[in-house]
């Protein structure tokens, strides 16, 4: 397989991956027919400078790999996307990233507060392709504006930040991420805060970046939501479970993950149970 | 109304604010927006060890200064990249090595004088064209550097975690941001100081913050906000005759309060917030226009038959008044108990000093700063150092090229008094030979007065057994008085003849051995001066700390030592006092 390019709505959002990529899964041979990862890790461990926060993480993420990272509040997952991010270095094993990263981080108060426009926003994607000594141009605002356009907010482009909704927000940084050219979107509680129809329609862009070859991770502690993902990776301190949910979330594997007692909900056809948090788990604000 | 405006030193002062607003602006929104304000202001606290560097070694202070701010913004990037520090922390500890090393060199290394503290305390009035140039530069700078890198500026406060996947790898941008700062915090220093430097820098931009929601609005509504409010104080302060300085400061924190308060407000109150701001507005210019015109007054007055002459510090200036009698309106720069150094004139001060004719000054660096104000109010007066004619003069205890060879303290010998009486007496002849007979009459009653201080003086003293005449006081400020008085001086707290340099734990140790095995009564604490460091000598050795001394300025009004000669018969006292044990005391009739 040759260099790729991807093509959203007439937007190209990756550049040629490479192929020579060592796969971690493949014992030493490399198979030629499948992608090379976006990323891979192996027997991570990141912490801020003392005892580490995360251990024994293994797992990769192909082109078009959709993947749930599940796990208590303070069980890691930030400290994992920050580590994929290039924010925190790893304090053993291997971290291996082939791709450009982007992240959508939470928007709380302080970015709320921002004085920056819709447009602004997506504009911090150009600045890593410009050297430091060079403001974006005209032709890094035209790009800007037609990533606002491909994630249907063109209108909106003026508009300041803060004021928009929620999912809007949300758009507008996944924006961003096209205009930097990102193959691999880490996502933080994405949903939190979003209404069922704009939480349907956030994942549809990402369902569609995923059919155009970008890896998507999507931190989050909804263990029903990770059920539509193709891969799940289950994290508390260490490393529980990383594989398709349906045979990975069982409830040995939840309770490992979440420590506490799981109400378990027989479901339908011989698939995984449906599986509920005690309420207090929901309580994440 | 606008009269203010035609004073060359006003005119020069509105051209520098206003070229600081745009740059001060500017930067103050990144301030405002990085959340860096303690840098700003840490960053020209910090040239103080360069100040001193600066006198010790005799280079331009704004070099020192500039140099300073540099390895400042250097060391607060350097550690901001190992580790993820917030800058408010590394601020701090920057600051307080800065601070450290400058208090170091100041009391061992270099033994500063007295002139140093005068720069990190500005004065819009006495702006050179050179602080004008630097100004300009450090605008265009800020100018530039925004327009730039203010994405990345943005980026980088707006998603630090994100920083390294947006491409905000090199640290080059962030450490553009602090040196900028540091430069427009330097060059305005010589205008309002490092302490009020946040009057320009941080709380407009804090004010504007609260109606903006877009980072152009927000920057050109703020340069607007410091322009408008620098010149509204420039002109409040020539009004009321108040520090410009720090009226820009209580300025802009009232306008801040207002715009928070109306911010709070529900909205039907707010519709009239326009209105409230027209009388807030009307209720300056009532301030203004009401209060005495100092610069109209003193231009009037230039014209009358008076000969204006402008005296340094207070004791001088009651010199002056006596000898000149009515032929001479006399001002006087330093108000009593006020410490030199962290003087700034008012409008007042520098229109005097344009209008006089004559300037007396202290001279021996004590008031280096009235060089300065000479210049840069334009004025063609003769300017008289005392100390250069006078009969007795005693080895000065600081170092360093811009230290002073004699002590500047020669007031406190009453012959050096009468010296001064006569060269005051001269210099007013030469420029008034009309008034001749009055000037000598009046300088003669006064030598008279002078000789009866001297004599009382001395008896009282003598009446002290030789060996209890040992004096320890606050700082090196009575080495004439004990000369001239047959005192001996065991030491001082504040081992220099400056009073911001820091005695040492070994200092103070070895002080106190020296008060206990001399057998030493009393030490005196300084009426400008914190008694607390001799209060604690005194608890720790058992003398007394209880009388205190002039020994910069006279006493405000009120007090027992307003005039050269009651301040002089008012030290005599408390030293009699305190060297007896309060038995004795020393009353001087006929002053």
């Amino acid at each position: 397989m040759g260099a790729r390019a991807v093509r959203l709505r007439g937007f190209e959002v990756a550049r040629g991956a490479r192929e020579s990529v060592e796969k971690p899964t493949g014992g030493g041979a490399s198979v030629a027919t499948e992608p090379a990862p976006l990323a891979f890790t192996r027997d991570l461990s990141v912490g801020y400078g003392g005892p580490a926060v995360i251990v024994d993480v293994t797992f990769n993420i192909s082109p078009g790999d959709r993947i749930g990272l599940l796990g208590p509040n303070g069980g890691g997952k930030s400290t994992l996307l920050r580590a994929l991010l290039g924010d925190l270095a790893p304090s053993g094993g291997v971290i291996n990233i082939d791709a450009s990263v982007a992240a959508l981080p939470q928007t709380e108060r302080s970015r709320l507060d921002y004085p920056v426009s819709a447009l602004d926003v997506a504009l911090m994607g150009t600045l890593s392709r410009l050297p430091w000594w060079r403001r974006p141009g005209r032709a890094e605002r035209r790009q800007a504006l037609d990533a606002l356009a491909t994630v249907g907010l063109g209108d909106l482009a003026l508009r300041t930040f803060g004021e928009l909704s929620g999912g809007q927000r949300q758009r507008v940084l996944i924006a961003r991420a096209l205009v930097q050219d990102a193959r691999l979107l880490l996502l933080d509680e994405p949903f939190s805060g979003l209404d069922a129809q704009t939480s349907e329609r956030l994942m549809t862009l990402l369902d569609e970046l995923a059919s155009q070859g970008c890896g998507v991770i999507v931190a989050t502690h909804d263990v029903e939501q990770v059920q539509r993902w193709d891969l799940v990776l289950c994290l508390n301190h260490h490393q529980i479970a990383f594989g398709p949910p349906a045979t990975t979330l069982t409830s040995k594997v939840l309770e490992a993950t979440y420590g506490g007692s799981i109400v378990t909900v027989p479901g339908d056809g011989d698939g995984p149970s449906r599986v509920i948090l005690p309420p207090h788990h929901h309580d994440h604000g | 109304m606008l009269e203010p405006f035609t004073l060359p030193f006003v005119q020069r002062a509105l051209i520098e604010v206003l070229i600081l607003a745009v740059g001060a602006g500017l930067l103050g929104t990144w301030i405002v927006l990085r959340g860096i304000a303690f840098y700003a202001h840490g960053v020209g606290t910090a040239s103080f060890p360069g100040l001193v560097l600066a006198e010790g070694l005799g280079f331009a202070a704004a070099l020192g200064a500039l140099g300073t701010a540099g390895i400042f913004a250097i060391g607060v990037t350097a550690l901001h990249g190992r580790r993820r520090t917030g800058y408010d922390s590394l601020t701090a500890l920057v600051l307080v090595g800065c601070l450290a090393i400058g208090v170091i060199l100041a009391s061992d290394v270099f033994r500063s004088g007295a002139s140093i503290e005068t720069l990190l305390f500005g004065s819009l009035l006495l702006i050179s064209w050179q602080d004008v140039a630097i100004a300009a530069a450090a605008t265009v700078c800020a100018v530039a550097g925004s327009l730039v890198l203010g994405h990345r500026w943005m980026a980088a406060g707006f998603d630090p975690e994100s920083a390294t996947a947006l491409g905000l790898r090199s640290k080059v941008p962030e450490f553009v941001l602090l040196a900028l700062i540091a430069l427009a915090t330097v060059s305005a220093l010589s205008a309002v100081g490092a302490l009020l430097a946040t009057a320009l820098f941080v709380v407009p931009a804090a004010t504007t913050r609260l109606w903006t929601s877009r980072m152009r609005s927000w920057q050109i509504s703020t340069v607007a906000l410091v322009a408008v409010e620098a010149t509204a104080g420039l002109w409040l302060s020539v009004k009321t005759d108040a520090p410009p300085g720090a009226t820009i400061g209580v300025l802009a924190g009232v306008v801040f309060a207002a715009a928070a308060l109306t911010r709070a407000l529900p909205n039907q109150l707010r519709r009239h917030a326009p209105v409230a701001a027209s009388l807030a507005l009307l209720a300056i210019v009532g301030i203004g226009c009401g209060s005495s015109d100092a610069g109209s007054n003193a231009a009037a007055s230039g014209s009358a038959a008076p000969i204006v002459v402008v005296a340094a510090t207070t004791q001088i200036g009651d010199l002056v008044t006596v000898v000149g009698g009515s032929e001479v309106k006399a001002s006087t720069i330093l108000k009593p108990n006020s410490d030199p150094h962290d003087y700034e004139p008012r409008p007042s001060d520098v229109q005097a000093t344009a209008d006089a004719k004559l300037v007396f000054v202290n001279g021996d660096n004590l008031d280096a700063w009235m060089e300065k104000i000479v210049n840069e109010s334009g004025s063609d007066a003769k300017t008289i150092d005392l100390s250069l004619g006078l009969p007795v003069k005693l080895p000065g205890e600081s170092e360093g090229a811009g230290a002073s060879k004699f002590d500047p303290h020669w007031w406190h010998d009453p012959t050096n008094a009468e010296a001064a009486v006569l060269e005051i007496r001269d210099s007013l002849v030469a420029v008034d030979p009309s008034a001749k007979s009055s000037f000598d009459a009046n300088a003669d009653a006064y030598l008279r007065k002078l000789a009866v201080l001297k004599a009382s003086i001395t008896a009282c003293i003598e009446k002290i057994p030789s060996a209890d005449r040992k004096l320890v006081t606050d700082h090196d400020a009575f080495n004439y008085f004990a000369t001239a008085f047959g005192i001996e001086l065991i030491g001082a707290i504040i081992p220099s003849q400056a009073t911001q340099a820091a005695p040492s734990a070994g200092d103070l140790a070895q002080l106190s051995k020296l008060i206990e095995s001399e057998n030493v009564k009393a030490v005196f604490p300084e009426s400008s001066l914190s008694p607390k460091l001799a209060d604690a000598i005194a608890q720790q050795t058992g003398a007394t700390s209880k009388y205190t001394l002039y020994a910069d300025t006279l006493g405000a009004a009120g007090s027992t030592a307003t005039t050269y000669l009651t301040m002089m018969a008012a030290n005599a006292d408390a030293v009699v006092r305190g060297l007896s044990g309060g038995r004795q005391s020393c009353s001087i009739a006929g002053l």
